[in-house]
C-alpha cells in the first residue's frame, strides 16, 4: 500500500466531492442540462460520419483547416506537416494529444514542447504521466514538487517555499514559452457541428495563451467531442467544468477559424492579433469501432473526472488502475476504445459509485464488465 | 496484468465452467451438509428459498481462491477433486452462523405470510462467479441450463438471500429468456431490530439493483438506528469490500477490506452488512459486525 497516494487520494476527494455536490445543488439547471447533452451526443454517436462531414463544412467556412486522422500515425503526419520548420510549440492538457503521443513525437525531432497547464507541466519535468484527467499530478504530494521545482527549474525552490511562489515561478518560466512559441496545440472540450468551434475551458489561464499568441493553432481530438450545435458545446462544457468541482470556469475559450477584423470597411481580414492559421484535427482511433459495438455507450464520457473519487480500484491502485492517461473508471473505457487495451479491467470490482455520479450517466459497471469479457474469452 | 493471471483466470474460467456445466456447482461441495440447515420446509414447490449456498460456504470461498491456482497447476483431474483433500469445510462456528442467519430470515419471511419450500441438497449453483469475472458467453450458457432446471422443478418464483445470486438470477433476465420472478428477501418483509450501526453497503444490493433507499426506509422503520457519512456510506461515494477482487490478488482484497473498515470504523464500531462475502471480507478488520440478518426479528 502507497502511503503517500492514500494521503493525497482522500485529500483530493475531500476537496472534490462535497463541492461538486453543492455545485450541484445550487444550480439544479446543470443536471437537466446533462440529461439534454446525453441525448444530443446519443444522436451524434447514431450519425457519426453526418456530423464529422459538418464540422468539416463549417470549420472551413470560418476559414480554418479540417483534417480527419483514422489514427495515431496519420494524426501525427498531418501534425508535421502543419508545423514544418517552427520549433517553438507549447501545448494545452489534454489526454488526447497523450493518446497519440505528441510530446513524445515532437520531442524526438528536436523540436523546444512545453506543457502549459501547471499540473501537466510537473508531470513533463517529473517524465512521468498523469495520474488523473482534470488533476493529472494529484499523485506528486508539495514536497515532492518543490523538489522537481528544485531539481529543474530554480535551485532556491525548496520544501518550505509557498504554493504561491511555486506558481510564481512556474508562471514566470512559461511566460518565456508562450512569448516565444510559434505553435500552440490543444484538445478540445467540445466542437459544435453547426459552426465548426472549438471549445476549451480552464482556470489557469495557459489556454488563452496557447490558443491566441502563437500564428498557428492546432486543436486535436477525438470525433466523439463532437455535439451538433454551439448551445450543445456549450453545455458540455459547463456540465463538464461542474462536476469536475469547477463552477463557473474561470475561462471558456470559443474558436471558431483564425483571428480576423472587420475594422476597416467592414471587409474581413485574416489574420489579426490572434493565430494567421487554425486546425483541427479529429481522430478516430478506435472510436468509430467502439460506436459500432456494444461499448458505444463509453464514448458518452465528457471526462469530467467525478467517477475517480467513487472508485475502491481507484482509490487503491491510483494510475496504475487503467493504462495512463485513460486511468480510472472511464479509462477502462477509453483504453478499450483507442488502444483495445482490456486487462485492467480484471481490477474493477464493480463497486458501482461511478456509474452514480456519472453526469452522463453510462452505465460503466457493464462497459467494464464487456471489456472483461474481451479480454478473458479466449 | 501478467500473463500467469490471465492464464490462471482461463484455467478457473474452465474448471469452474465444467464444474456447473456438468453438477450445477463451481467446484466440489458437500451439499447434503450445506443443506441441512433445515428440515422444516416443504421440499420444492411453486417458490422456493434460494441460498445457492452462499451464506453456507462464504467463510471457504477465500481458500478455496488460494487453492485454485494449485488444483489449475498441478492438473487435478476433475473425479479426485471431490475427495476430502480438497473439500475444505468452514469451522464449526462459521457454519452454525451461518445456518443460524437462514433460519432466522426463514421465521421473518414466514411471520409476512410468506410461503416457499426449499430444494435441499438439489439447489443448484447461481453462477454469479461467472458473471462478476466477465464470463459472459458462459454465464448466458449455464444460466439456460439452470433456467431449464428451475421450469423443470415447476418454480415460478425465487426467493434469494444474498446479493450475488439475487444479480446474477436479475441479470440473468436481461441477456436470456430467464422469466421466473426473483425477489430478494428484504424487498419482502417488514422487520424489528434496536442498536446503532453504520452500513456497509452491499454495492450490488445498493447499486447495481438500486436497493439503497428500500434497504435505508426499512432498516429505518425497523427501529435500527444508522450513522451516515457522506463521503464513506453514501450511494456515490460508498465503496467495495474488496472481495470481487480476491480472485485475482487475495493481498489486494485484503488491503481493500482494510482501508474500507478503518472508514466504516470512524463513523461507529458497529458494522452491519448485508452480504456474507462483505461479512467475510471486513470481519478481520472489524471486531463488531454483523449481517442484518442476525439482528432483525
Ligand atoms: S465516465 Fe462519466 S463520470 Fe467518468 S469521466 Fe466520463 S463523464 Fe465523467
Amino acid at each position: 500500500m502507497n502511503y503517500e497516494w492514500n494521503v493525497s487520494i482522500d485529500k483530493a476527494i475531500l476537496n472534490n466531492a462535497p463541492n461538486v455536490n453543492k455545485i450541484l445543488e445550487d444550480n439544479p439547471y446543470i443536471k437537466e442540462t446533462a440529461k439534454e447533452l446525453r441525448s444530443k451526443k446519443l444522436d451524434v454517436l447514431g450519425n457519426i460520419d453526418f456530423y464529422i462531414d459538418k464540422t468539416e463544412e463549417s470549420v472551413k467556412r470560418s476559414g480554418g483547416n479540417f483534417h480527419f486522422a483514422k489514427d495515431s500515425s496519420e494524426a501525427m503526419e498531418i501534425v508535421k506537416g502543419i508545423i514544418k520548420n517552427n520549433k517553438n510549440i507549447v501545448l494545452s492538457k489534454s489526454n488526447v494529444l497523450y493518446e497519440i503521443k505528441l510530446r513524445e513525437e515532437l520531442s524526438k525531432l528536436g523540436k523546444d514542447v512545453w506543457e502549459t497547464d501547471l499540473g501537466e507541466y510537473l508531470v513533463q519535468i517529473n517524465n512521468d504521466m498523469p495520474s488523473h484527467l482534470i488533476a493529472p499530478a494529484i499523485h506528486l504530494s508539495k514536497e515532492r514538487i518543490s523538489k522537481l521545482l528544485n531539481e529543474n527549474l530554480d535551485k532556491s525552490i525548496n520544501e518550505n517555499t509557498s504554493v504561491e511562489d511555486m506558481v510564481k515561478a512556474v508562471r514566470k518560466f512559461l511566460m518565456e514559452k508562450y512569448l516565444a512559441s510559434e505553435v500552440g496545440i490543444t484538445g478540445a472540450n467540445a466542437i459544435s457541428a453547426d459552426t465548426g468551434s472549438v471549445l476549451l475551458i480552464e482556470n489557469e489561464g495557459n489556454i488563452r495563451m496557447d490558443t491566441v499568441l502563437p500564428g498557428i493553432h492546432i486543436a486535436i481530438t477525438g470525433i466523439d467531442k463532437i455535439v451538433p450545435t454551439l448551445k450543445d458545446a456549450f453545455n458540455e462544457v459547463i456540465v463538464q467544468a461542474s462536476y469536475a468541482g469547477f463552477y463557473p470556469p474561470t475561462y471558456i475559450n470559443v474558436t471558431s477559424g483564425p483571428s480576423a477584423t472587420g475594422d476597416i470597411e467592414l471587409q474581413k481580414v485574416s489574420p489579426a492579433t490572434g493565430p494567421r492559421e487554425f486546425h483541427l484535427i479529429v481522430i478516430d482511433n478506435g472510436r468509430k469501432e467502439a460506436i459500432n459495438s456494444d461499448l458505444r455507450e463509453s464514448l458518452l464520457c465528457i471526462r469530467c473526472g467525478r467517477c475517480y473519487f467513487s472508485c475502491p480500484a481507484y482509490k487503491y491502485y491510483g494510475k496504475d488502475f487503467g493504462d495512463s492517461p485513460y486511468t480510472g473508471p472511464t479509462g477502462i473505457m477509453w483504453s478499450a476504445v483507442t488502444a483495445k487495451k482490456y486487462d485492467k479491467s480484471l481490477l474493477c470490482m464493480h463497486s458501482g459509485g461511478c456509474k452514480e455520479v456519472c453526469p452522463m450517466d453510462i452505465n460503466i459497471p457493464e462497459m467494464i464488465e464487456k471489456i472483461k469479457f474481451r479480454y478473458t474469452d479466449k | 496484468m501478467d500473463d500467469d493471471t490471465l492464464n490462471r483466470i482461463l484455467k478457473m474460467k474452465n474448471m469452474v465452467f465444467e464444474n456447473l456445466m456438468e453438477s450445477y456447482l463451481p467446484f466440489p461441495i458437500d451439499k447434503k451438509y450445506y443443506s441441512s440447515w433445515t428440515d422444516k420446509l416443504p421440499k420444492d414447490g411453486d417458490t422456493v428459498i434460494y441460498t445457492s449456498y452462499m451464506y453456507q460456504i462464504s467463510g471457504i470461498l477465500k481458500r478455496y481462491e488460494k487453492l485454485f491456482p494449485k488444483i489449475s497447476n498441478i492438473n487435478v483431474p476433475k473425479r479426485l477433486m471431490g475427495l476430502s483433500k480438497f473439500l475444505i469445510k468452514p469451522g464449526e462456528s462459521e457454519i452454525k452462523r451461518s445456518f443460524s442467519i437462514m433460519n432466522n430470515i426463514v421465521n421473518i419471511l414466514q411471520k409476512n405470510h410468506i410461503n416457499f419450500g426449499y430444494l435441499y441438497d438439489d439447489e443448484p449453483y447461481s453462477g454469479a462467479i461467472l458473471l462478476e469475472s466477465g464470463f459472459l458467453k458462459e454465464f448466458m450458457e449455464y444460466g439456460n441450463k439452470l433456467n431449464d432446471f428451475f421450469k423443470s422443478r415447476g418454480i415460478k418464483r425465487i426467493i434469494t438471500l444474498d446479493p450475488h445470486t439475487t444479480n446474477a438470477l436479475k441479470r440473468l433476465k436481461t441477456m436470456i429468456n430467464f422469466d421466473i420472478d426473483v425477489k430478494n428477501y428484504i424487498e419482502l418483509i417488514n422487520f424489528n431490530g434496536s442498536g446503532e450501526y453504520v452500513i456497509h453497503d452491499s454495492c450490488l444490493y445498493s447499486r447495481a439493483m438500486d436497493m439503497y433507499g428500500l434497504i435505508r426506509d426499512k432498516i429505518n422503520k425497523s427501529g435500527i438506528k444508522i450513522n451516515e457519512n457522506y463521503l464513506t456510506t453514501s450511494k456515490d461515494m460508498g465503496t467495495c469490500c474488496g472481495g470481487p477482487l480476491s480472485l485475482i490478488s487475495v493481498n489486494d482484497s485484503d488491503e481493500i477490506a482494510k482501508l474500507r473498515s478503518e472508514k466504516l470504523l470512524k463513523i461507529n464500531n458497529n458494522v452491519l452488512v448485508m452480504c456474507p462475502l462483505c461479512y467475510q471480507n471486513l470481519s478481520p478488520h472489524v471486531e463488531n459486525i454483523k449481517d442484518l440478518a442476525e439482528v432483525i426479528s
